[in-house]
Order: C-alpha cells, then structure tokens, then sequence
C-alpha cells in the first residue's frame, strides 16, 4: 500500500511537471502570436472579455443490478460536481481556457469492495479496502450484503480535474488552432492528457470541418474486491488474516474452507489504460433557418479496461458465503440483509477496444418563439455493443430574457459480448463481466432546462456583470429498473 | 458501414453545394440557441451518460480516458 502510494506520488509529481512544460510553451506560443499582432492597429477580438463560468450540479441513481457486486446488489450513488472554467483573452486572437473541476461521489456499489462491514466499522483497521491492517474485528461482527451499503473507504471518493486549452485563430477568423493539456485523480485513478485541433472556415463561413486529436494516458491504482485481495495476500490460507476466525459457508449453510478465487487468483500486472481519439466534423449552414453538423470519432483503447473492484460469480462452479446461513436460499433477494457471496474473480475484459460513433446534429430554427434541435448518434465497437442515440430539444423563449427547454432523449444499446447476468458467466471464458452498463438496454429521459440572460449584465459582484444564468433537470430511466437524476446550475459572468 | 460512410459523404457535398447564406442573413442562425456546440452546462449530462452507458462519443463530450469510470 505504502509503496503504491510513493508510486502514485511520484506519477502525480512527472505529471505536473509535463503540466507546468506545456503551458509555459502554451503562453510562448501565445506570445510569439501577439508579437506579430502588435502591428494591427485595430481588430476585433475573438474573445472581447474575460468570461467566468461557475457550473455545479448533483446526480443520484438507484438500481438493483451492482456490477461491483457481481450483477445484483444496491446501484445507489451521489455525486456532487463543482465546476469553474475561465475565459481570457490572451490578445485579439488567442484564448486561454483553464478548466478545473471536482466531482465527489458517495456510492453503496463501490462501498462493497469491502461489503464486510455493513455494522459500521471496519474489519480492516485502517478502514481501507486493502486489508493491509493486521487489526481486526471479531468474526462475528463481519456481516455484509450487496443489498446494504458498507462504511468502507471506497463508498466515497473525489474526482479532482484541471484541463488548460489554448486557442489561436486567424486574422480572417476563418482557421482556429487549439492544443490542451488535462490532469485528473481519483482514489484509484490517475489520468493525464493532451490535445490539438484544428478548425476551417469556408464557402462565406457557411462551412466549417473541423478535425481534432485527444491522447489520455492513465493508470490504474488498483482497489481489489477484500476477500480476494486477503486470499493472495494470505497465500490462500483461509486460517489468517482477514479469514481468521470467520466461518465461510457453502450453498446449504454448511461450514467450507473449499473457497478460492476459480482461476488462481493474480494482482493485475497491466495498470495503464491508453485512449487515443481522432474527432472529425463537418457543419453546413443549409438556410437561413437551419444548420447541419456531422461529426464522427474513432476511438482507441488500450491497456487494463476492466474494473478491478467489480465481482464476477460462475454458474459452474460452487458457491461460498460469509454471513448468516439462513439468508443463503434469499440472497439476490432485496430482503438479504446479512449474507455476502464470495467472488469467484473480478471482471475480465480484452486489453484493447475500438469504438465508433457517427452522429448528425440537425437545427431549425422555427420563428422568434421557437427553434427545434435534433441529434441521432450511431454507435459500434469491437465489443459487440451497438447503439443508438436520439433526442429532440424544443428552445422556447417565454420572455425577451427567459428560454424554457424541454427536452426528450432515448437510448438502446445491444450486449457487450463479454456480458452475462449473475451466476450466468462460465469458469471457462475468457472474458467475462456482469456490468450492467455493457448489458442489453433501453433507456428514456425527460428533462427541462431554463435560462435567463442578460445582455447589459447589469447585476454585479466586483468587476464581473452576471450574463447569464441557466438551469436543467433530467429524469433518467432504463427498463432494467435503473433510473437517475440530476439538476444542474450555471452562471455565466463577463469582465467589465 | 461502408455504404453509410457513404451516404454520409455523398450527404455533406450536396449540402456543400447549397447556396451561401450571406453574413447579414445569419440573424436567425447566429440565435444562441441554433448553436451545433452544446451547451457548457450540459457537460454533466454528458459525464453521466457515458459513465452509466456503453456508448460514448459524437457529441463533443469524453469518448474514453480521463476517468476509471468508461
């Protein structure tokens, strides 16, 4: 643990370093442009003034069908996200973009990485789902559920981003070119990125192409479901440790020391995960009153993209429980309050995938009232998951300053080749998962949005005037009986 | 596939080859809410989106990487 800490560490420390290179040249860059402005005796500026957005909002989810726990289990998650992206303008044509964020999640999934611990404290004396404490509670107090949400470290986490963009467009506002740069971390993920794109005008501005490229290099800091992580630590000795003293139950409530991971169970070796993208869109202005854009990406992966925390059970092979014997013959039951499977693996999933979506964006704009915005996105991969993705938002503007949004969206998607339900996997796959995300699904979302404007940004907080202020909900639901939610709040403040 | 590429490209010349609409006629596509681009506060619909779906991408938003959570 403490050497994965060093090692995160010092990953953190190489990636701030490439931040701090990268943007030193972001502003030579910027500089060098605004040398060679300097001779403009008057332009307008791409961006006239400093822009501030503040972008917060919450999500909360409910399902029965947990991947950390193996397909069935609790899906309940909250998430409070805080975002702040400033706007400057560097000189008349370049921008700098600096977007930070942070996102902080509570979830009854993640929590039972270690779902021994449902009681309140935790088995583990440093509280972690590493078992590296050597401290621990009495066996009888180790009671779990998938369907109960554990106190164990993993139930929380924050999600902490920082992305720069730099953007330089040229004197006939005709070509932009942009480069960025990102960090993100969470508990168990560090990710590092950068990008450039370009943007071309033409036909009177009629036409734009526009092409871009994104590499994320991140790593895995990898959280282990607990009773797996014990057995290796523990060299499979059911005596010690974390299984010291607990009594391991097989399918009829009888006492078993039988259990053990099915394949033999490694820490995994890969701890990279890759994603390399190519973005390509072209928009055309087909009216007065309409718009077109078709964009496309293809998308590389590449490295560990399974999910060491989530819990796979065969159908072929034994099964063993920690827990109360008599909740056994009810255990995918909502009513199973004190009984936990223990994993047969974790998920297992190819070490590369391809994906490709295609979607078109199609705007009218109907009279001063009302405008109609359309999107249809396609989707495959070399997973086997096929998708498609409609929605439809109506722009109404109520007042001279208020716009209501009512919007629509639906989904579909086929199964991941990988994918099974509980107990549906067999030991001898290869790949398997019962990730409910890769599942077959419909899905159908209502939601709404308002905004309100002002184009004097009379209202100030010291030398910024509030532009615009906006709001939406969303209703989310699938026919696997996931459903979700999530209001959002922005506001928009220009420099004087 | 192909033959949707296809379309696709076939699909993006003819709409090329429609007539300009001049600067001073944009008034109704310069409307904000005509915008291609979405909206920055549509940034978390997105997120969730592509966390709690397989699909990701073709919308401007995260197609893959950034996070262990796609």
């Amino acid at each position: 643990m403490v050497e994965n800490q060093v090692e995160v560490v010092a990953v953190i420390k190489i990636y701030q370093m490439k931040i701090v290179i990268i943007l030193i040249c972001l502003f030579c860059f910027g500089t060098t442009f605004s040398q060679k402005d300097s001779t403009n005796v008057f332009k307008k500026k791409v961006l006239e003034t400093a822009e501030i957005n503040f972008l917060t909002s919450y999500y909360g989810q409910n399902g029965k069908n947990a991947s950390v726990t193996g397909g069935i289990g609790t899906e309940k998650l909250s998430d409070f996200t805080s975002t702040i992206v400033v706007s400057i303008p560097i000189n008349a044509d370049d921008v700098l973009t600096i977007d930070a964020g942070i996102s902080a999640y509570t979830s009854a999934s993640s929590s039972n990485g270690n779902p021994f611990d449902i009681s309140g404290a935790s088995r583990n004396g440093d509280d972690d789902d590493d078992d590296d404490d050597k401290t621990y509670k009495k066996a009888a107090q180790v009671i779990g559920s998938p369907w109960i949400a554990s106190s164990g470290a993993s139930k929380s986490d924050v999600w902490k981003t920082v992305t720069a963009d730099y953007s330089h467009s040229s004197k006939s506002r005709n070509t932009i070119l942009s480069v960025d740069v990102s960090i993100a971390n969470e508990y168990d993920y560090n990710s590092f990125g950068f990008g450039g794109g370009f943007i071309q005008q033409f036909n009177e501005k009629n036409s734009t192409v526009s092409l871009s490229g994104k590499v994320y290099l991140d790593t895995w800091n990898p959280i282990y479901p607990t009773e797996i992580k014990s057995f290796v630590e523990e060299n499979g000795n059911l005596n010690q440790g974390f299984f010291n003293g607990v009594t391991i139950l097989d399918q009829l409530g009888n006492q078993s020391s039988r259990w053990k991971p099915a394949k033999g169970f490694e820490l995994i070796d890969i701890k990279t995960r890759n994603s390399y993208s190519v973005s390509f869109s072209f928009s055309q202005i087909l009216t007065k009153n309409a718009q077109i854009s078709i964009f496309t990406d293809i998308v590389k992966q590449q490295g560990w993209l399974a999910n060491p925390l989530q819990r796979v059970y065969f159908g072929d092979i034994s099964n063993y429980f920690i827990g109360n014997a008599s909740s056994i013959s009810k255990y995918t039951s909502t009513n199973n309050t004190d009984v936990f499977q223990l994993a047969d693996d974790i998920e297992r999933l190819p070490t590369n995938r391809t994906k490709i979506p295609i979607g078109v964006s199609l705007n009218y704009y109907i009279n001063e009232i009302f405008t109609v915005r359309t999107y249809y996105r396609y989707y495959f991969d070399d997973w086997g998951i096929q998708s498609n993705t409609a929605s439809i938002e109506i722009p109404i503007k109520i007042l001279e300053t208020f716009t209501f949004y009512p919007s629509f969206r639906y989904y579909d998607q086929t199964a991941a080749d990988y994918f099974a339900p509980y107990e549906k996997h067999l030991s001898t796959e290869k790949y398997y998962t019962s990730d409910y995300d890769l599942s077959k699904f419909k899905s159908m979302q209502y939601g709404f949005g308002i905004t309100y404007t002002d184009i004097f940004s009379k209202s100030h907080v010291f030398n910024f005037g509030l532009n615009t202020i906006d709001f939406k909900y969303t209703n989310y639901k699938r026919d696997s009986g996931f459903n979700a939610g999530y209001v959002a709040v922005g506001l928009k403040f220009l420099m004087d | 596939m192909i033959k949707k590429v296809f379309y696709l490209a076939i699909t993006s010349i003819f709409f090329s080859s429609c007539v300009a609409v001049k600067e001073y006629e944009k008034i109704n596509i310069n409307d904000p809410d005509m915008a291609l681009s979405q909206k920055k506060l549509n940034r978390f619909e997105t997120s969730y989106q592509v966390y709690r779906e397989g699909a990701s991408g073709a919308n401007g938003g995260k197609s893959g990487g950034g996070c262990g959570c796609n």
